[in-house]
């Protein structure tokens, strides 16, 4: 019934996370996308995003809502994601917002239910979903491949972003914050289960400093399938890639494993002191903003939703609780309920 | 010289026996197995005498040291008859598959003035002796996250002893023994462990745990335990600390790779990778046991940490059946 939209307009709100120049890039290589504008609350580096990606800056949150665009991108610091996704539904923007969806599950469920009242599509920005290897393992699963899942591995590691990350007054949270969800997303949606309950052991063992950086969660889905995932800002500087996605998936038939990033070749310059990983694989970046645009121009449903956002990042309030009590969390337990 | 007596002429006795042949100063001597068949084709290869009775060979053999490569439940009765009779000790691991063995087995060769060592093969194993080098040389830093890997398929044995979990206890204590060994060494002692598995769970030939250790010095560490997946025996192990991080998978380590053409008779023709030494691990870790029953030294592994050892699988599979963090 709903007409398609061509071009989708779309502007950002702000580029304090350095995923915003990897979606900017996206869109100015999406032909039925426009990126029509950046409004950043620090106007210097919004107007340097602006040159780089030839579009215009605005002064504020409000005027760039005021343009006729369509959506918006958020890549704010974690805390104020509710306060630019709440201003940008209210304006009947459509979302996509970067990951963790909030930090906290009030703001989250804040968020899910002041867009569906507006009749706005949020989806949260879990890249991973969209790298061909992880689809077809899913497919691998779905199709029966390796029987019925048992047990998954998972581990998503970085060097120390530093910045904002790193203080918990804007991030909400460390490593266990920053890179526990996107693995979190693909559990749920490979085993199709919700989480029940989460284990973990978190230190700050790699920086010393009051935020942590290192960590192990173990996960119980509600169909018995166990999980785990190593979220950790354990890279060192000197490491010749960003970090690492990999997850191992155990069932009675057979097993998976995906390394998301490992299509890189080795790349040894007397130009730099030490050797580096340079990937060729697929834009994953890309292809998520793709289909979040495709969802707007058609007026599709978006996935990874706001719901799963929030689902995602159950296990993070559950794994900061879990190591502060030193026992296994209940989802339900921290506000939760894996059913809704 | 050093005379050995191997009890258990399975997988692991083969690899004692064929370790001994390389020894200058030890000779096996003798082979006892519950099957007479298996004693004497392993005794055949090295002209040792084979046994199906652990009297008889006591009786009609003179040797120094009993070796002993029983399915686990089994260790503790060899351990006290080789020691009652004077004989130094080395025992596979797991220790024992109760603390209680262990603790008896410590005791029955104290008393009898005998060396017990158990043979955590991995210590000698030259990229985990690496690893901890490194380590320890500062290379990385502190130490703060750990994750190995260990496993494949589901092993088979004397009567599949290792599906029956009461006497394997699972890839929890039959197969990680070996990182939990390497981890305490490294790592000091553990503070707790976290634990998920389908130990016992019914499903028939597999085995997987996923175990999070907390160290006494907050290291975290994370063990992959598997005797339920496919593609060959896979081992890695990564160490992050403050300064750097070092990594090792044995499928990335492979100087070798011999693949053949499919034919009728040679099967499918899959490229078998291998990582050869000049020497085996286990050759230098029996080595080093004998050589400190000659010179009368204390072995690098004590029982005591080899207990240690058990004590950390048997709350990681404590915490598997409770859902519960066990303190140790």
């Amino acid at each position: 019934m709903s007409q398609e939209i061509k071009p989708v307009r779309i502007g950002m709100m702000s580029f304090a996370h350095m995923h915003a120049t990897s979606y900017a890039a996206s869109l100015t290589r999406i032909p039925d996308a426009e990126l029509v504008g950046i409004a950043d609350d620090n106007p210097e580096r919004g107007k340097d995003m602006a040159k780089r990606f030839k579009t215009q800056f605005f002064g504020s949150y409000e005027e760039l809502l005021q343009q006729d665009i369509h959506a918006v991108i958020v890549c704010s610091e974690n805390i104020k994601h509710k306060d630019l996704v709440i201003k940008a539904a209210d304006a009947g923007k459509h979302i996509l917002c970067e990951k963790p969806l909030a930090t906290n599950i009030e703001d989250g469920k804040e968020m899910i239910n002041h867009c569906k009242k507006h009749g706005i599509r949020l989806q949260t920005a879990f890249p991973f979903r969209f790298s061909p290897a992880m689809i077809q393992a899913h497919q691998a699963v779905m199709s029966g491949q390796i029987g019925k899942i048992l047990a998954i591995k998972g581990a998503n590691r970085s060097k120390c972003p530093g910045g904002w990350f790193t203080d918990l007054e804007q991030s909400g949270g460390g490593a266990v914050m920053d890179l526990t969800v996107n693995v979190a997303d693909l559990i749920r949606w490979i085993t199709g289960a919700e989480i029940d309950s989460v284990y973990a052991e978190i230190s700050n063992r790699i920086n010393h400093k009051d935020f942590d950086d290192a960590a192990t969660l173990t996960l119980t889905m509600n169909n018995g399938v166990f999980a785990t995932i190593d979220p950790g800002w354990s890279k060192p500087e000197s490491y010749p890639f960003w970090g690492d996605v990999t997850l191992t998936i155990v069932g009675t038939d057979g097993a998976i494993w995906v390394d998301l990033f490992k299509q890189k070749m080795n790349l040894y310059s007397d130009q730099s002191s030490s050797g580096s990983w340079e990937y060729w694989g697929d834009d994953i970046d890309m292809l998520m903003v793709k289909a979040f645009v495709n969802s707007v121009a058609f007026g599709l449903p978006v996935e990874p939703s706001g719901e799963d956002g929030l689902a995602a990042l159950t296990t993070v309030v559950a794994a900061y609780e879990s190591a502060n009590r030193r026992i296994p969390i209940k989802t339900v337990d921290i506000g939760c309920n894996p059913a809704v | 010289m050093q005379r050995v007596a191997l009890v258990g002429a399975g997988g692991m006795g083969a690899t004692h026996a064929a370790s001994y042949g390389k020894i200058q100063n030890a000779k096996l001597v003798a082979v006892m197995d519950i099957r007479p068949d298996a004693a004497a084709d392993l005794a055949a290869h090295y002209n040792a005498k084979s046994f199906s009775d652990a009297q008889k060979m006591f009786d009609e053999v003179e040797f120094d040291i009993i070796d002993i490569c029983t399915p686990t439940p089994w260790h503790i009765d060899y351990v006290k008859i080789g020691a009652a009779a004077g004989k130094h000790v080395c025992c596979e691991k797991p220790f024992g598959r109760t603390l209680e063995q262990c603790r008896e087995a410590i005791e029955a060769c104290e008393k009898a003035g005998v060396t017990l060592f158990i043979a955590h093969v991995l210590r000698w194993f030259p990229e985990f002796k690496k690893a901890k080098e490194l380590i320890d040389f500062g290379a990385i830093g502190s130490p703060a996250v750990v994750r190995t890997t260990r496993g494949g398929g589901f092993p088979h044995g004397w009567n599949n002893w290792f599906a029956n979990f009461e006497w394997s206890g699972g890839a929890v204590l039959d197969l990680v023994i070996h990182d939990f060994d390497w981890l305490l060494w490294t790592f000091g002692p553990a503070e707790r462990v976290f634990a998920k598995g389908l130990y016992n769970s019914g499903i028939p030939e597999k085995d997987y745990a996923l175990i999070t250790i907390r160290f006494r010095s907050g290291v975290i560490a994370h063990v992959e335990a598997t005797f339920a997946t496919p593609g060959g025996f896979k081992v890695s192990l990564e160490v992050a600390g403050d300064k750097g991080v070092i990594n090792f998978d044995n499928t990335d380590a492979a100087p070798l790779v011999i693949g053949k053409w499919q034919t009728e008779s040679s099967g499918p023709g899959v490229p078998v990778p291998s990582s050869p030494m000049s020497v085996s691990p286990y050759y230098l870790e029996l080595q080093h046991f004998v050589d400190c029953i000659e010179e009368g030294r204390k072995p690098a592994v004590t029982p005591q940490e080899a207990m240690d050892a058990v004590a950390l699988a048997l709350a990681a599979i404590e915490s598997i059946k409770t859902g519960a963090p066990v303190r140790l």
